[in-house]
């Protein structure tokens, strides 16, 4: 089997994001960028994956070697000689994998990412409007999209953000479920604690800074679309505030449990969600006893980032021996395409030599009736079944298996299928007295001429 | 026989759901959660199926507590599923199937002898049963509700933000739906109470009064009474308004036991 699968391409592993922008295509380009490369490339199907971390082609080619190279010139001439070096390419299984892992976004730049099956999905949708997906790309797709969903539902992968400010955020989610309209006070102008706030404001919530300083808290307001509000209502703005970000430079603590308690009296039991990124801390550490009353330091945010990070690679260990099974599962269909048509030509080249033979003979026949001709037909029909069927038996079992397509080969070899030119029923008596007698003068510890065909 | 089989059935499935939603909210695998699904809708439909063959059987629904203990848990699954609907709270399946399959299989612990006198049967008796049903399926949820806030905010204070915290909903969510929860089944149990007592009065039955049962309906009405007063006037929320839910809802359900230890008894 010539024709395979091949992907060819570039990601955040091999390019940084200059070379990734200039072969970015959008999706209305893509179905032109397909018809070039189908044409440039002679591919039987293609599929454009470009997303802001990889541009790559998957593709059906009927001489993958020369696809590839062709592939490879096209983005080069896209992106210039210095694309060169930061393309990869797979074929056959390992182009399976690869879809495999990209789909099931264990080749993220944030391995678990959850966009990467949706920009997939609308790669698949582009070039099946565009008539480029086939047979093998579209099953090789289809399982893909399968191979995700195994893998989000059978691991933890997507669980466990990763970085402080956005498990800041999930976990005000946590608290508050919709943090729209939720009041966030960000107290201070660290550069985390900005992170942080802008991480919720992206959430919904509404931003109110305070600063000593009263112009880097207008100025700080500004950049991240908050209000900004004088330090002396920082106790009315605490009473107010839904999640509290500190990260002041204060030498001492800010929130003490004296101020917080009285606070907390006026805040009625609402609950408050603190976030001391501070070093040293801004808040004293009581005040997380306070009833209603969640504090979290840099360190638990980090520590909960780490956990996050850790979980993800232990999951993503699970999650390749779900590819690894799956591409298995797929290399086995694959093969198992070239048995059915082998099966025809076989069974039709056999059929074809007994009904050749029936005719030669038949006629020497004296006296035959009808029936006497149905039963010689019948005879010579159970004959080739007969004869075919432990071939058939051992084809059809070994399809699945890496050894099937060299059987399969092999048979077609032997038989001369699909060559237009089977072997002819007068040779083939030549060439069976021929092996019978090389049999017979052959060393009787020797290997056996025939020996190979007994297996195929 | 049926009726028996019926039964048996029913349970082993409400114990399949309980188990499901229990490992749904542990393991976290949303593959289980067509299967969660499935076994309760079977459940449900088997309950239905228990419920009509009993009263085509000739019994009323409400003859007895055992009879009434199934209505209740039927209630509650019904009130979940229709939760469910509305918001995204799957999840409380974990706390509120085991309840519906105690009082299910609670109600399976007698049958056939009818615990109310004839002479003391009236038709307000049956509405009196009916809203407290309804109420004890409410206090269920709010239950459910408050059990799932304790956990939820004992992970929270003790930072240990893994499966069981990601799975379960936002605090807010959660003591949201117990104070809703809490007034739905407030408001029916008022009736119930004011429709009990009502029955008491004109059935002459005086001295039920002083027996536990009523005496513990009355202090769950108390209990829900107070936590729904605190939440209103002064801003109650959170760990407290669920502890005081779990205690009312605990009152709600020693008043079904000692309804049941009571026809026990009196059927030894």
């Amino acid at each position: 089997m010539s024709s395979d699968l091949i992907v060819v391409g570039l990601s955040h592993h091999t390019a940084p994001v200059e070379l990734r922008e200039r072969l970015a295509t959008p999706d209305e380009g893509v179905p032109q960028e397909l018809q070039a490369l189908v044409a440039e490339a002679e591919l039987h199907e293609a599929l454009l994956l470009s997303t802001c971390n990889r541009v790559e082609l998957y593709a059906h080619a009927a001489e993958p070697h020369r696809a590839l190279e062709r592939a490879r010139a096209h983005f080069r001439s896209r992106a210039g000689e210095g694309v060169e070096s930061c393309l990869y390419h797979h074929r056959g299984a390992d182009a399976t994998h690869h879809a495999f892992r990209v789909a099931a976004s264990l080749d993220s730049l944030v391995v678990g990412e959850p966009q990467i099956l949706g920009q997939v999905k609308t790669a698949f949708e582009l070039a099946n409007d565009a008539g480029t997906v086939g047979m093998l790309l579209g099953r090789c797709f289809t399982r893909a999209f399968a191979v995700a969903k195994r893998v989000r539902n059978e691991t933890r992968i997507a669980e466990g953000t990763v970085s402080i400010s956005s498990v800041a955020a999930e976990l005000a989610e946590k608290i508050f479920g919709d943090l729209r309209g939720r009041r966030t006070l960000l107290l201070g102008a660290g550069l985390m604690g900005e992170t942080a706030a802008r991480s919720l404001g992206a959430t919904g919530a509404r931003l109110v800074v305070i600063n000593r300083s009263r112009e880097k808290a207008d100025a700080l307001a500004a950049s991240c679309g908050g209000e900004a509000r004088d330090y002396e209502l920082l106790q009315s703005e605490l009473v107010l505030a839904d999640v509290v970000i500190s990260s002041t430079s204060a030498d001492r603590f800010v929130l003490t449990r004296e101020l917080m308690r009285e606070v907390c009296r006026a805040r009625r039991h609402r609950p408050l969600f603190i976030i001391d990124i501070a070093v040293p801390r801004d808040v004293d550490p009581r005040v997380a006893d306070m009833d209603n009353v969640f504090l979290y330091d840099v360190d638990d945010l980090q520590k909960v980032a780490d956990e996050g990070l850790a979980q993800r690679r232990q999951e993503a260990e699970a999650a390749e021996a779900i590819v690894r099974a799956e591409v298995g599962d797929f290399e086995s269909w694959r093969r198992s395409l070239a048995l059915t048509p082998t099966i025809v030509e076989l069974r039709s080249y056999f059929q074809q030599v007994v009904k050749e033979e029936v005719a030669r003979t038949a006629p020497r026949l004296s006296a035959r009736s009808d029936e006497d001709e149905r039963a010689l037909r019948a005879m010579s029909e159970a004959i080739v079944n007969k004869l075919l069927h432990p071939a058939l038996t051992h084809l059809k079992a070994s399809a699945s298996q890496p050894e099937g397509e060299q059987l399969i080969a092999a048979t077609r070899t032997l038989f001369r299928l699909g060559s237009g030119d089977p072997p002819s029923p007068t040779q083939g008596s030549a060439d069976v007295v021929d092996a019978a007698r090389a049999s017979r003068e052959a060393p009787t510890n020797g290997p056996l001429p025939t020996r190979k065909t007994h297996g195929v | 026989m049926l009726i028996s089989a019926l039964f048996t059935t029913t349970a082993v499935f409400y114990g399949l759901a309980c188990a499901l939603y229990l490992a749904h909210l542990t393991r976290g695998r949303e593959g289980l959660t067509r299967a969660t699904n499935g076994a309760l809708g079977v459940a449900v439909a088997l309950h239905v199926a228990y419920l009509v063959t009993d009263v085509a059987a000739g019994s009323s629904l409400v003859a007895d507590i055992h009879r009434v203990l199934s209505l209740v848990s039927f209630a509650i699954v019904v009130a979940f599923l229709v939760t469910t609907l509305k918001r995204r709270v799957t999840v409380l399946g974990a706390f509120i199937t085991p309840v519906t399959l105690l009082f299910f299989l609670a109600s399976g612990l007698g049958r056939s002898v009818e615990s109310v006198p004839p002479d003391v049967r009236s038709q307000l008796l049956p509405f009196h049963i009916a809203v407290n049903v309804l109420g004890v399926s409410a206090f269920t949820l709010a239950f459910g509700a408050a059990v799932a806030y304790v956990v939820q905010e004992r992970l929270l204070r003790r930072k240990e933000l893994g499966g069981v915290f990601k799975r379960l909903p936002a605090l807010d969510v959660l003591d949201s739906l117990s104070f809703r929860a809490s007034l739905v089944g407030f408001s029916l149990l008022t009736v119930g109470v004011v429709t009990g007592a009502l029955w008491i009065a004109r059935e002459s039955v005086g001295r039920a009064v002083l027996e536990p049962a009523p005496l513990m309906g009355i202090a769950t009405w108390w209990v829900f009474a107070s936590i729904l007063g605190l939440r209103v006037m002064s801003g109650w929320r959170g760990r407290r308004a669920a502890l005081g839910t779990i205690v009312g809802f605990l009152c709600a359900v020693s008043v079904l036991a000692f309804y049941a230890l009571r026809a026990g008894g009196m059927h030894s």
